[in-house]
């Protein structure tokens, strides 16, 4: 209900934006700054790339506006061009994302550490960014971006099994994570 | 199967986003977009008008292409039509006007007339005037008249025109064409000249013939 009213008041401001109005434009990068920094910040895992990456997102979604059309709500239209220009940035300095011995799609037993523990959102948190970036990445879009795999596929330009498998084992390596940090606490 | 951990991301998936940008960077966002919207003003006036045929993905690329295929069309078609006239024009001018270029043969005439533009004019008044005494000539029955002589004239006439195709031929190259028009001229009166000798000649073998034909007659009466 309450997205329904969001998305109104977004066309709004979006069309005030394709007509160049400074004050739109504030009006979207106030709404969705945060959310997409934080988008980029878990891809790159750097604070200065993950501006870089804002910037050039915003700029590059208010000079192509015009090719936006309101199917999908502007704020997953914004958060595709992060996810893109972050996962770019991730590349430049790194040419491989997902190393090639980890492409082989093998199931990975699944061992399910349910130990009923609770988990914090910090701690959860802190242990993502210990991620080495292919397992970051993946387990990234999949748990927090809300990506399906077929989607994670696309964007690294991997199989839809690939991006399965690595997800399977970004999680078993976080839980692994998550444990060493407990039994240290 | 059941994702623990997906689920307990979702239930607190607020909570993630902890980071913030920097407050300076919206100012930095708003510089970079003045500053490319200032580049863009110029083609961006251009592209708006052929946006209309090309979806509006292939924008950018399909109005470089269409402006330079454009200008390539526009350019062809200018050098083509400016052809088209002169051709046009030229060999209206001369076609109508000029019989002695018949002789001189067709690819030539185009630019002669602008080497020396008045010979068109001395050309149709020459003709004319060698023209009425071909045939004022063809009116004598030569062969009646026991002449063989007329050969000889046309070789003259053969030999005055072939130095006249010199000439004319030499107008594209001499710088000096007053000279050579003066030359021209010259051969053409000649021609007049020698048609006219022609004519002299012809009238006085007439009237010699005459004076012939009549005495015999008198012969006769007196004979008889």
């Amino acid at each position: 209900m309450e997205k329904g009213t969001f998305q109104d008041v977004n066309a709004q401001v979006v069309e005030r934006c394709k007509a160049g109005d400074n004050r739109a434009q504030y009006e979207l990068y106030k709404l969705y700054s945060k959310a997409m920094f934080n988008v980029s910040m878990r891809i790159t895992n750097d604070y200065a790339e993950s501006e870089d990456v804002l910037q050039e997102a915003f700029i590059s979604a208010f000079k192509n506006l015009h090719s936006y059309k309101a199917e999908a709500s502007f704020g997953s239209w914004l958060k595709r061009i992060v996810i893109n220009a972050s996962v770019n940035a991730v590349r430049k300095r790194r040419s491989e994302l997902v190393p090639l011995e980890d492409r082989l799609a093998e199931d990975v037993p699944e061992e399910e550490y349910d130990d009923n523990t609770e988990w914090q959102v910090e701690q959860v948190r802190r242990a993502i960014q210990r991620l080495p970036d292919g397992y970051r990445v993946v387990l990234s879009l999949y748990l927090l971006e809300g990506l399906d795999h077929a989607e994670i596929g696309e964007v690294l330009e991997i199989s839809e099994s690939t991006s399965k498998s690595q997800y399977s084992r970004a999680r078993k390596k976080l839980l692994e994570i998550m444990k060493d940090t407990h039994s240290m606490a | 199967m059941k994702d623990r951990l997906k689920d307990f991301v979702n239930e607190n998936r607020e909570e993630f986003d902890v980071f913030e940008p920097r407050p300076e960077l919206w100012q930095e966002i708003c510089t970079e977009l003045k500053i490319q919207q200032a580049q863009e003003k110029k083609p961006r006036k251009e592209a708006k008008v052929i946006s209309i045929n090309f979806g509006e993905r292939l924008n950018f690329t399909a109005d470089f292409m269409f402006m330079r295929v454009a200008a390539t069309i526009v350019l062809l078609l200018a050098c083509g039509i400016t052809l088209w006239t002169v051709k046009q024009n030229n060999p209206a001018a001369t076609n109508t006007t000029n019989t002695l270029a018949a002789n001189t043969g067709t690819g030539e005439q185009e630019s002669i007339y602008q080497v020396a533009p008045e010979l068109a004019e001395v050309e149709v008044y020459y003709t004319s005037q060698i023209n009425s005494k071909r045939e004022e000539l063809s009116e004598y029955d030569l062969k009646v008249l026991g002449l063989d002589e007329t050969r000889e004239i046309d070789r003259e006439l053969a030999r005055l025109d072939s130095s006249y195709t010199r000439l004319k031929n030499q107008l594209y190259t001499t710088p000096n064409t007053d000279q050579v028009m003066a030359a021209m001229i010259r051969n053409l009166q000649i021609r007049i000249e020698v048609l006219n000798h022609q004519l002299e000649v012809l009238q006085k073998i007439e009237a010699i013939k005459e004076q012939d034909t009549t005495e015999p007659q008198n012969n006769e009466t007196t004979t008889i």
